[in-house]
């Protein structure tokens, strides 16, 4: 069959639907395993020190607690020490390397510094209020200026380099017959928050047999890291998660909590159940650190790029390695520019460790870059598209390469046209609806593709249905549905008949969910089981006297038609999966891919792209931004079904508008203590925040990358978002605010 | 959370001796603030009474003067609905609609709104070791942490939180009378004297008795207030505390102010009652002039911290912005 050309899948309802709208979706923690008991934590409430003293005896003697976890009495499992050491891409993340309770040290405020485990989950917190801990404090080193003398030059940063470098910028930012611009913008630390919070359900069978229901991004990542830590045999640990309630990120390494639960469960001898509290989703978890980034431009009076530095400064904790690749993901991507520089800076403080989150290092990135170019524009007095246009990138910026299928300039036009832009009237502060100022922005959006290794296995049966499974999530994105229309369209069965199964160790490997990756992933692997399953039919038919295709090779023969295998160049000697399996006697067979490293093709770059144009609305006396508007372009290859990826898009720029107007996680000065750790104060937008949102998609299926044709579509919504929101600011007040998010008070003055 | 024990009360004479009869007893309304800082670990009551079937969930009109009566079980998305409220009073109305969300309104209590605890973050996590109100003596980690939220009127140096509620601005300039019942028998309080400056006793937030429960509020007649308006300016567009509120009632005589009733929130420990704004209004033409001078004159004595300085000019623009929507009503 000829491949789809179409970019847009059909408009799916999701198949998990039904289940989540009745409850009967179960979610990790929600599992019913018998015995089990609750853990609840407690946690440090200085950022440095050392603990010199644990009085749990009023916890010990508190009704129903069966054990209370210290540093002194813990178990101390280390992976670092395993003898397991042969798995290899399942190896599974960690971003805090430190063990939990695995000595006296307080490295950050809301580190966990004892577990206590209880009958049921009031008397754990209740118990766990009765823990003293006595410290020896130290002064703790909070921000970048405290911590400036410890700043790192990460050279790498997952596999990755992070500090790209083209020519020279120097002599063109030195240049004063060009117009130059250099500016500090600033981002918040910023918290994933999924309604679902991370937790683990760890059960014990003996010594050597261990089962997690865990919230996770990465089931298999689990599974291996845990049979490490244990020194268990792989096939021996069991993650389970059909269900994700968001996770934007915080699901994607293993944390303490899992560490903790499994721990607990081994000591107190029965399953322990560990929900991490909302308030400890601000610690223990991961967030994204807070960035200051400073922009550089240089361009000619007609607008052509000449130099673009990009240096970001950003915080990792004193246990945990991560490096928010602001420039790299942004700068280095996304502009024609003889000179480019990118550099990072990241300062070690005693704050919790950060992590990835939806668009890690491409999020604060594009939001500086654009807001750069977005002045740029002001000063050259240019257009915003039209600058953009004018520095527009065929081929990668520095791979020097060219993209694989860039359609970013239809993204520009058709969005300038759904909104309107060519009615905007340039001057800040000059258009207005009766006493409101009226700003209108724009942003570019960009997210790589990624690709990675997984495979899958489908099962078909004689009555037309079938099964595939693969060991990967669905995040609440649509995956499930996606996959099964992948399936449908791979296999040639119908949407209705397939069932699509994840999200359990116990299935052919997948990988994390993660960089946006899963969809094109796990379709190139359903793209390959798929053909195995039309080989092994084609071997039952080619032996078969009474099939059309008897005595013809196997490797002549593929899918013809739904539901058909037949000769490829002459698609009418074919013959039905239901006939094949039927005269074979066969109620079903099963086939299972291989897992294989993806082929990197290095002549081309493979990158999503997209524009975001936004409208805002401001009382000049009560400055609160309103946004009435937002049109969203994206081209990202094949759109595998419509209305999840629709909704993802959506999703990434509600998120990005909350970025731009509300999200801060915000800390005590002194002691290092996130002061808006729940969900009164860390504000995320409401409904009514958010304006209608027209989202369009553009491009063709890209299959230079993949046999489906798509870059996949998580993350790409979110970058950008926050620049056009900024950008639109400015042109409604005339007002620059270069530190999100833009509160009522940063527009007062 | 601390075990507690739990009992219902059917009469407000029980509830009273309910909760006289332990020193650690709390009355619970809909429990929306109360279960929340018990979670955290703020209060920690040995027994709950609750309150929630007392005959108290009436709104009405009080006999001969024009008031109306509310009782203290009255949920708040009741009292923003109730035709006697949108009639009479629909300052209280836009307050009670301004606040919390939905859920939250459906089980609000018009009793436990008024004695809703500050949202300032020093006290609602026992993590921070610094809180006078939770702690006395134990200091202010307010005062030099992060104040964003925090009050620039009527302030101490042992507390600067606010006040959170809507429902309570709106309140204090209808000169609300709140109804309580004790083990000494009934008593009134009018609003202004209902809540407390911090001073040197945060920790005491009303002039309420041990033991008291509220029964009602009474709203006096105030036909005047018809024309009114309650402005809510919040970091979000729905479901955040105010930065700064204001309640405005103009009394107006053939184009000139009679008298203003001008109330606060989100800017002190208690709604702040603007007397200031209303002397300067009283007799004024209604204009911008005028309007500035009552912002700016209620203003005079605030001050501000690191991080909440900006809500004084806040105020100042919310103060003239309500005045001015009041004004141009029909
Ligand atoms: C996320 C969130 C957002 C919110 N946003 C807002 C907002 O924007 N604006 C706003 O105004 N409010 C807001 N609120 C607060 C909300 O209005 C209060 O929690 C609510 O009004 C409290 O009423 P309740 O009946 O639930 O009180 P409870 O929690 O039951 O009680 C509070 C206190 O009052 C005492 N009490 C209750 N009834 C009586 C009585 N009759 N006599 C004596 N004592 C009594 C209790 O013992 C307790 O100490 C918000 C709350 C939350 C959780
Ligand atoms: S402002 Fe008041 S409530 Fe907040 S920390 Fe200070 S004393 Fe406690």
């Amino acid at each position: 069959m000829t491949p789809n050309t179409e970019i847009l899948g059909p408009a799916r309802n999701r198949v998990d639907g039904p289940l989540k709208v009745t409850g009967r979706a179960k979610y990790a923690v929600e599992f019913e395993v018998p015995r089990c008991v609750h853990a609840w934590p407690v946690v440090s409430n200085l950022a440095k020190g050392t603990i010199t003293a644990i009085d749990s005896k009023a916890a010990e003697s508190a009704p129903g607690v069966l054990k209370v976890l210290t540093h002194q009495n813990a178990p101390k499992p280390d992976e670092a020490k395993s003898k397991k050491k042969e798995v290899t891409r399942a190896s599974g993340i960690r971003i805090e390397d430190r063990n939990p309770l695995s000595d006296d040290q307080v490295h950050y405020a809301g580190q966990y510094v004892a577990l206590v485990v209880a009958q049921t989950l009031e008397q754990a917190r209740y118990a766990a209020s009765l823990v003293r801990v006595s410290y020896a404090p130290e002064k703790p080193t909070l921000t970048m200026a405290e911590a400036a003398e410890q700043a790192q030059e990460p050279k790498k940063n997952q596999e990755e380099n992070v500090q790209p470098k083209k020519g020279d910028v120097n002599p063109a930012l030195a240049n004063q017959s060009l117009v130059r611009l250099r500016e500090t913008y600033s981002t918040p630390t910023e918290t994933h928050n999924p309604i679902e919070m991370s937790g683990t359900i760890a059960a014990w069978e003996g010594d050597d047999k261990l089962t997690v229901w865990n919230a996770t991004q990465f089931v298999k990542g689990v599974q291996s890291l845990l049979a490490r830590t244990y020194d268990l045999d792989l096939e021996n640990v069991r993650v389970i998660c059909p269900f994700v309630g968001g996770a934007f990120g915080c699901k994607g390494a293993v944390w303490p909590h899992e560490l903790l639960a499994t721990m607990a469960a081994k000591v107190v001898g029965v399953p322990v159940k560990f929900h991490v509290p909302r308030k400890e989703m601000f610690t223990a978890t991961g967030h994204r650190t807070p960035t200051s980034q400073t922009l550089a431009l240089a361009a000619t009076h007609d607008g052509k790029l000449q130099a673009m530095q990009h240096v970001s400064q950003t915080l990792t904790s004193p246990v945990g390695e991560w490096t928010e690749s602001c420039g790299a993901r942004s700068t280095a991507v996304m502009y024609a520019s003889p000179a480019i520089r990118v550099e990072e800076i990241v300062y070690p403080v005693n704050v919790a460790t950060p992590t990835f989150m939806r668009a890690p290092g491409e999020c604060p990135g594009v939001y500086a870059l654009e807001c750069a170019l977005d002045e740029l524009s002001y000063l050259l007095q240019i257009d915003p598209v039209e600058l953009r246009l004018t520095n527009y990138a065929d081929n990668h910026p520095i791979k020097d390469v060219p993209f694989s299928a860039k359609h970013l300039k239809e993204a520009y036009q058709l969005g300038a046209e759904k909104f309107g832009w060519s009615k905007r009237s340039a001057q800040p502060g000059s258009m207005r609806d009766s006493e409101l100022l009226v700003g209108w922005g724009m942003a570019t959006c960009t997210y790589p593709a990624h690709k990675m290794a997984a495979a899958a296995k489908a099962i078909l049966r004689a009555d037309g249905s079938a099964t595939v499974q693969c060991a990967t999530h669905d995040l609440g994105t649509g995956a499930y549905t996606a996959f099964t229309q992948i399936s449908s369209e791979q296999l040639g069965v119908p949407f209705e008949k397939v069932t699509f199964e994840l999200g359990k160790s116990d299935y052919p490997f997948g990988p994390v969910a993660g960089g946006s990756n899963s969809t094109g992933t796990v379709g190139t692997a359903i793209h390959e089981v798929a053909g195995l399953l039309h080989q092994a039919l084609a071997v039952l038919a080619t032996k078969d006297p009474k099939s059309p295709l008897h005595n013809l090779q196997p490797n002549e023969i593929a899918m013809v038609a739904p539901g058909r295998i037949g000769l490829k160049n002459d698609p009418l000697k074919s013959d039905s999966y239901a006939d094949i399996l039927q005269r074979a006697g066969k109620e079903s067979i099963a086939v299972e891919s291989k897992l294989e490293e993806p082929e990197e093709n290095e002549k081309m770059a493979f990158q999503s792209w997209g524009a975001h144009f936004c409208e805002v609305k401001i009382d000049p006396l009560l400055p609160r931004v309103q946004v009435t508007r937002v049109v969203t372009v994206i081209d990202c290859g094949r759109v595998v079904t419509y209305k999840p990826a629709r909704s993802q898009i959506l999703g990434g720029v509600v998120m990005g508008i909350g970025m731009a107007l509300h999200e801060e996680t915000a800390y005590d000065p002194h002691t290092g203590l996130p002061a808006t750790a729940n969900l009164a104060d860390y504000h995320v937008p409401t409904n009514a925040d958010i304006p209608q949102i027209d989202v369009h998609f553009v491009g063709e299926p890209d299959f230079a990358f993949n046999p489906i044709g798509a870059r996949g579509i998580g993350e790409i919504g979110i970058t950008g978002i926050a620049a056009a929101v900024a950008n639109a600011v400015y042109h409604a007040t005339g007002k620059r605010v270069r530190d999100l998010p833009i509160t009522p008070d940063k527009l007062l003055s | 959370m601390t075990p507690f024990t739990y009992s219902r009360a059917s009469d407000p004479q029980s509830a009273i001796e309910g909760v006289a009869a332990n020193a650690q007893a709390k009355f619970l309304g809909g429990g929306t603030n109360l279960v929340d800082l018990m979670k955290m670990g703020v209060e920690t009551p040995a027994q709950l009474v609750d309150i929630n079937r007392l005959a108290l969930t009436q709104v009405e009109e009080l006999p001969n003067n024009g008031g109306v009566r509310i009782g203290a079980l009255v949920r708040n998305s009741d009292l923003a609905e109730h035709q006697l409220i949108t009639a009479r009073y629909p300052v209280l109305s836009e307050a009670l609609l301004s606040g919390a969300s939905p859920q939250l309104r459906n089980l609000a209590t018009t009793g436990g709104n008024l004695l809703q605890r500050t949202r300032c973050y020093y006290f609602y996590d026992p993590a921070f070791p610094m809180c006078n109100k939770r702690n006395p003596g134990s200091g202010c980690g307010a005062l030099e942490g992060y104040n964003r939220i925090h009050a620039i009127l009527g302030q101490s140096e042992q507390c600067i939180a606010t006040h959170p509620s809507d429902m309570c601005v709106a309140m204090a300039a209808l000169d609300a009378v709140v109804r309580v019942q004790g083990p000494q028998g009934e008593r009134t309080i009018p609003f202004a004297d209902f809540h407390r400056l911090p001073g040197a006793t945060p920790n005491i937030e009303t002039n309420l008795r041990p033991n008291e429960l509220i029964t009602a509020v009474d709203l006096p007649a105030m036909p005047l207030a018809t024309r009114s308006h309650y402005l809510k300016v919040r970091d979000r567009a729905s479901y955040a505390f105010a930065l700064v509120s204001v309640a405005a009632i103009l009394e107006m005589d053939r184009g000139t102010i009679r008298s203003a009733r001008v109330a606060l929130g989100g800017v002190a420990h208690k709604p702040w009652r603007a007397t200031q704004a209303e002397k300067k209004l009283a007799g004024q033409q209604p204009n911008e002039t005028t309007f500035r001078a009552a912002a700016e004159a209620e203003l005079a004595a605030a001050k501000g911290y690191k991080y909440n300085s900006f809500k004084i000019e806040l105020a100042k623009r919310a103060i003239r912005q309500a005045l001015t929507t009041v004004a141009t009503m029909a």
